[in-house]
C-alpha cells in the first residue's frame, strides 16, 4: 500500500463550493463599468463572395459604439499548422458556411446591438456550394480554397509493413464501410467572451478555453500585438470536450470591438451560435479491410477514411490522425495502411471531440465482431487475441511503457457476466464490448511542456502558479491535491494562480488529456523542489540527513517517527525567510516525445508519454415496435495508470458513458438541409437525460506508468470511445444485424429489423414447410 | 417600452423594482440584480440551468416574465444556504462529486430543492425523472442522483 496522505484517495473537489453556491463566475456572468454588448452578423449563404458591406445606417443608430468588419483586421489567416492556415476571422473576400462571421457591433445594450446588426447591408455574389464529402471530391466541384486542390484539406498517408502480402496470407479477409454524421459538443455553457484594453493597450480577455496559452499566441498574431500584451484571464469554464482548444473568431472580434470602442465588450453566444459557429465533430466515411489468421489475430488492415471537415482546417492533421492512432494503440496488427482525407465542404468547421471519429472506432470493433462471428470466436476472445500489451511498439513506432488493456477486458467482461450472457440472452436483448486507447498528448512543439512555480508564505500557505486550466474535469483540484501531498500541507493551505497568461509560464492546456501527465507533473516537480529547500533547512535543526525527512500534517519530521516530534512547517519557512531567501521553486515537465514526429510528413516516432486503455461492456434491449434501445447495464474498466482521485475518475467514467455511448451512439447527430443545421438547439439535438441513463459499474485499473506523476495517465476519454463501440456492438447483437451507420436512432434500428424480417421470412416459411413435411412423411 | 412596477421577495429580501413587460425573470435576476447563479444555457426552457424557486416551486426563469413573479417569493441558488450553513443538498453535491463544470449545478440544485420541498421522501425513480428536466453534459447524472438520494436518506435517519 502507498503511504500517501491525499493522492489515491477520494477528495471532494476544491472548486465545488463556489459552484454550489452560485459564486463561481463564468464568462457571461462578468460585468464591468461601461461594458458594451457585442453581436455578430453571420452569413446566410453557404458559399458567397462578399461584394460590399455597408455599415453606414447601423453606425447612425444611437447607442452603437463600434462596428468591425474584415477591414479592421490585419487579414492574417488562422490555422493550427503553418500549412493549414486557411481561416480569416471576419473574412473580407468570401464566406464558406452558413453562420460565418461577417461583421460585429458593440452597443449599449443587446436590443440596440441587434438593431444595428439588422441594419448592416451586405451584397453577396452567391457561389455554388458543396455539402457532401464525395461531391466535394468530384472533379467539377466548386473549390472552397484556391490553394487546396480537389477540396482536400489534409491527406495523412501511413504505410507500415506490406499490407498486400499480409492480406494475401490471411485466413479470412473482409471489407466493410462505416459512416456517421456530424456530432456536437453541447457544452453546458454557450460560448462567451469578454474583452477590454487597459491604458497601456494590454488586452485582458476571458473566455471558456482548453488552454489559455493556446488562445493567447494566436490572438497576439491576429491582433498584431506582442504576446505579453495579451492576458487571457482565468474564469470558470462550462465544459470543453475538445471544442474549445483553438482561438475562436469571437475572441478576435470581441477584442477588436473593445479596442475600437475603448470600452469593455461582452459577447454571449446563443445556443444556436454555439452549435453552428464554434466547432462540430466530423462526419466520417470509413472503409476498413481486415485480414486475420484462423485464431482471429489481425494480420493486416487497410483503412481509408474520408472526414467532412467543413469550411476550414481547424486541427485538420490531428483530426485525421487520431482515430487511426487510437486504433493502433489499442490493437496489434502486423501490417497496416492508412489513407485519411479531410475534405472541405460548405459547412461549419470541425474540430476534435471526445468520441472523435465514432464511425472509425465503432467500425473497427464492429468488424472484429463480424470476423469473430465468421470464425466462431466470441468478441471477448477476439479482443484479447488482438489487445495491446506493455512493452510493445505501435505500428508508428511509439513505445507503450504501461498497458493493462487485457486486464480491462477481463475485468469488465467478468463483472458484466459476459460468459453467462453471450449467446444466451433472449431475443432483442444484446451485449457488446468495445476497447480503445487514448494518448496523453502529442508532440506540440514549443507548447509541449509545462512550467510551474510554487511559493510558500510565512504562515505555511502555498501559492501555485501554473498554466493548467480547469474546463470542469477537476484540474484545479488535481493541482491542489498534488501540491498538498508533496508539501505535507492541507488542501485549504493551497491557493492557485492558474490559467492566466500574464503570470503563468507555458502549458499545453487541457488538450489531449495532458493536464495531469504534463501540467500536474510540472507542479509536482516544483513542489519537490520547494520541499527540498525545506528539508535542507530542517535537516540542520533536526541533525538528520534530508533524505530521512518527510512532510506530513504541516510538520516536517523524521520518517517513521510521529509527526508531532518534528518541526512545524511554517517555522522552517520562517527560518529560510529570515536568512534572506525566498521559499519558492520551479518545476518543469517535458514529455518524452519524438520532436521529429509530424502528422503528415513523418507520422513515426514517440507520440506521447503514455497511453490509457479502456473497455466498456454494454447490455441493451431493443423494442421491436419502436426501434428504441433501452440500455440495461454498462460496465467500464479503464487503465488510468494510477487513480489520483477515484471520486473524480468515476465521474469522468460516468460522464463518458453518457456522452460516448448513450448520446454518441443512440441519439446524437446533426440533421442538415444542405448547409443548414436543422437541430442546433438542445430541444432538437438529443443529449442524454437522467432518465435515459443506465446503471454504470466502474472499474479502475492501475498499471502505474513509469513516467506519469505517481504513475498517473488519463481518465475518461478511452471510456467515452469504448462506450460508443460497446453500445454499437450491443445493439447489433440484440437485433442480429451489424449496424454500420451511426448514430443508431430508432428509425435505423427499426429499418434494420424490418429488412432482416423480410429477408428471413421466406426462409422461415421454407423451414416451417420442411418441418411440416417431416411431420407428415412418417404419417404417410 | 414602459416599465411597470414590481414587488418581489428574492432570497428573503424585499425589492421594489420597475421592469419592462418583456423582461424575463432570468434577465432581471442576472442583469438587474447581479444574481448570476442562475444560468442561461438555451433560452427556451430546455436545459434547466436557469431554474429558480417561485413560491417553493421550480420554474424556468428564462421562460418566466419578471412581472409574472410579482408578489411571489423567489429563491435562487444564492439563497439556498441559510445563516452561513450550506443546504444539505449543496453539501451532498460537494461530497458526492456531483459537480464538474458547474454550469448546470445551480439549476439542478433548485430543481432538486423543489422536488424535496414537495416530497421529502422522493424515491430514486422520482428523483431521476424530476432531474430529467435538467441537462448535464459532464457527469452522466449518476452522482447527481446519488447526491439527492443521500439527502432523502439522511432526512429519514434524522426522524
Amino acid at each position: 500500500m502507498s503511504n500517501y496522505a491525499l493522492v489515491g484517495k477520494n477528495m471532494p473537489r476544491v472548486d465545488s463550493k463556489a459552484k454550489v453556491t452560485g459564486q463561481a463566475l463564468f464568462t457571461a456572468d462578468l460585468k464591468f463599468p461601461k461594458m458594451l454588448v457585442g453581436k455578430i452578423l453571420r452569413s446566410p449563404h453557404p458559399h458567397a463572395r462578399i461584394v460590399d458591406i455597408d455599415i453606414s445606417a447601423a453606425l447612425n443608430i444611437p447607442g452603437v459604439k463600434a462596428i468591425v468588419t474584415g477591414h479592421d483586421t490585419i487579414q492574417r489567416k488562422w490555422g493550427v499548422f503553418g500549412y493549414t492556415q486557411d481561416q480569416l476571422f471576419l473574412p473580407a473576400d468570401k464566406v464558406r458556411f452558413i453562420g460565418e462571421e461577417i461583421a460585429a457591433v458593440a452597443a449599449i445594450d443587446e436590443d440596440t446591438a441587434q438593431q444595428a446588426i439588422d441594419c448592416i447591408r451586405v451584397e453577396y455574389e452567391v457561389l455554388d456550394a458543396v455539402f457532401d464529402i464525395m461531391e466535394s471530391l468530384a472533379p467539377d466541384a466548386p473549390l472552397l480554397h484556391e490553394d487546396f486542390p480537389h477540396n482536400i484539406n489534409v491527406h495523412v498517408p501511413i504505410n507500415v509493413g506490406d499490407v498486400e502480402k499480409g492480406l494475401a496470407e490471411s485466413y479470412y479477409v473482409r471489407e466493410d464501410t462505416f459512416t456517421a454524421v456530424e456530432d456536437s459538443y453541447f457544452q453546458g455553457e454557450p460560448y462567451a467572451v469578454v474583452a477590454r484594453f487597459d491604458m497601456d493597450n494590454n488586452l485582458e480577455i476571458w473566455m471558456p478555453n482548453a488552454g489559455p496559452h493556446m488562445k493567447a499566441k494566436p490572438l497576439s498574431n491576429a491582433l498584431g500585438i506582442p504576446l505579453n500584451k495579451v492576458r487571457v484571464r482565468k474564469i470558470t469554464i462550462g465544459g470543453a470536450f475538445g471544442g474549445r482548444s483553438e482561438i475562436a473568431p469571437a475572441d478576435l472580434i470581441c477584442a477588436l470591438l473593445a479596442r475600437k470602442s475603448s470600452r469593455p465588450v461582452k459577447i454571449v453566444y446563443t445556443r444556436e451560435e454555439n452549435s453552428i459557429a464554434t466547432r462540430q465533430g466530423h462526419a466520417l466515411i470509413t472503409t476498413i479491410k481486415t485480414g486475420v489468421g484462423q485464431d482471429g489475430r489481425v494480420i493486416a488492415r487497410d483503412i481509408t477514411c474520408y472526414m467532412d471537415g467543413g469550411a476550414y482546417s481547424s486541427t485538420g492533421p490531428i483530426a485525421v490522425s487520431v482515430p487511426f492512432l487510437c486504433m493502433e494503440q489499442a490493437y496489434k496488427m502486423e501490417h497496416v495502411r492508412y489513407n485519411g482525407y479531410r475534405v472541405y465542404t460548405n459547412k461549419p468547421p470541425r474540430g476534435m471531440i471526445r468520441i472523435h471519429g465514432r464511425a472509425f472506432a465503432c467500425g473497427v470493433d464492429t468488424q472484429l465482431d463480424m470476423i469473430g462471428d465468421h470464425l466462431g470466436i466470441d468478441p471477448v476472445t477476439m479482443r484479447l487475441v488482438n489487445a495491446r500489451e506493455a512493452g510493445e511498439f505501435t505500428n508508428t513506432k511509439s513505445h507503450v511503457a504501461s498497458c493493462a488493456m487485457k486486464d480491462t477486458i477481463t475485468k469488465a467482461s467478468d463483472r458484466a457476466g459476459w460468459k453467462e450472457k453471450w449467446g444466451k440472452l433472449p431475443p432483442l436483448r444484446g451485449i457488446g464490448i468495445g476497447c480503445n486507447s487514448v494518448q496523453t498528448g502529442f508532440p506540440m512543439g514549443i507548447r509541449g511542456g509545462s512550467q510551474a512555480t510554487i511559493k510558500l508564505n510565512e504562515d505555511g500557505g502555498a501559492t501555485v502558479i501554473s498554466g493548467v486550466v480547469d474546463n470542469g474535469q477537476g484540474n484545479d483540484n488535481m493541482l491542489v491535491q498534488i501540491t498538498a501531498e508533496e508539501l505535507g500541507i492541507r488542501p485549504e493551505d493551497v491557493q492557485l494562480v492558474t490559467a492566466d497568461t500574464e503570470v503563468t509560464s507555458s502549458d499545453p492546456g487541457a488538450y489531449s488529456q495532458v493536464s495531469t501527465f504534463i501540467g500536474g507533473h510540472a507542479v509536482k516537480n516544483a513542489a519537490e523542489n520547494v520541499r527540498k529547500q525545506l528539508f535542507d533547512a530542517a535537516s540542520k535543526v533536526l541533525k538528520v540527513d534530508p533524505d530521512d525527512l518527510m512532510a506530513r500534517d504541516r510538520m516536517i519530521c523524521v520518517k517513521g517517527s510521529p509527526t508531532e516530534t518534528g518541526i512545524p512547517l511554517k517555522k522552517v519557512i520562517r527560518m529560510i525567510l529570515a536568512s534572506g531567501k525566498s521559499v519558492s521553486g520551479q518545476g518543469e515537465y517535458w514529455p518524452k516525445v519524438d520532436p521529429k514526429r509530424e502528422w503528415v510528413k513523418n507520422p513515426f516516432g514517440q507520440m506521447c508519454g503514455a497511453f490509457s486503455f479502456g473497455t466498456t461492456v454494454a447490455e441493451v434491449e431493443v423494442d421491436s415496435e419502436t426501434g428504441k434501445v433501452k440500455v440495461i447495464e454498462v460496465t467500464v474498466a479503464q487503465d488510468v495508470g494510477f487513480a489520483l482521485n477515484p471520486l473524480v475518475i468515476e465521474g469522468q467514467f460516468q460522464g463518458s458513458v453518457a456522452m460516448g455511448g448513450q448520446g454518441g451512439i443512440l441519439t446524437e447527430g446533426h440533421v442538415w438541409d444542405k448547409g443548414s443545421v436543422l437541430n442546433p438547439t438542445q430541444l432538437e439535438y438529443k443529449v442524454p437525460l437522467a432518465c435515459d441513463m443506465p446503471k454504470i459499474n466502474t472499474i479502475i485499473v492501475e498499471s502505474n506508468d513509469p513516467e506519469g506523476p505517481y504513475g498517473t495517465k488519463e481518465s475518461g476519454m478511452s471510456i467515452a470511445m469504448s462506450a460508443a463501440q460497446a453500445y454499437a456492438a450491443a445493439v447489433s447483437n440484440a437485433i442480429g444485424v451489424y449496424m454500420t451507420d451511426f448514430p443508431l436512432t430508432p428509425d435505423k434500428v427499426l429499418g434494420a429489423l424490418q429488412n432482416k424480417m423480410e429477408l428471413e421470412t421466406p426462409n422461415q416459411n421454407e423451414d416451417v414447410m420442411e418441418k411440416t413435411l417431416e411431420l407428415v412423411v412418417p404419417a404417410v | 417600452m414602459n416599465k411597470q412596477s414590481l414587488e418581489i421577495i428574492i432570497n428573503g429580501e424585499k425589492y421594489s423594482l420597475a421592469v419592462e413587460p418583456n423582461r424575463t425573470l432570468l434577465e432581471m435576476l442576472r442583469d438587474d440584480l447581479e444574481l448570476t447563479g442562475a444560468k442561461e444555457g438555451c433560452g427556451e426552457g430546455v436545459c434547466g440551468s436557469c431554474t429558480v424557486l417561485m413560491d417553493g416551486k421550480p420554474v424556468r426563469s428564462c421562460l418566466t416574465l419578471a412581472l409574472e413573479a410579482s408578489g411571489s417569493h423567489v429563491t435562487t441558488v444564492e439563497g439556498l444556504a441559510q445563516h452561513g450553513e450550506l443546504d444539505p443538498l449543496q453539501q451532498s453535491f460537494i461530497d458526492h462529486g456531483a459537480v464538474q463544470c458547474g454550469f448546470c449545478t445551480s439549476g439542478m440544485l433548485m430543481g432538486a430543492k423543489g422536488l424535496l420541498l414537495e416530497n421529502p421522501h422522493a424515491g430514486a425513480k422520482e428523483i431521476r425523472n424530476s432531474l430529467s428536466g435538467h441537462i448535464c453534459r459532464c457527469t452522466g447524472y449518476t452522482k447527481i442522483v446519488e447526491a439527492v438520494e443521500s439527502v432523502v436518506e439522511s432526512s429519514k435517519e434524522k426522524r
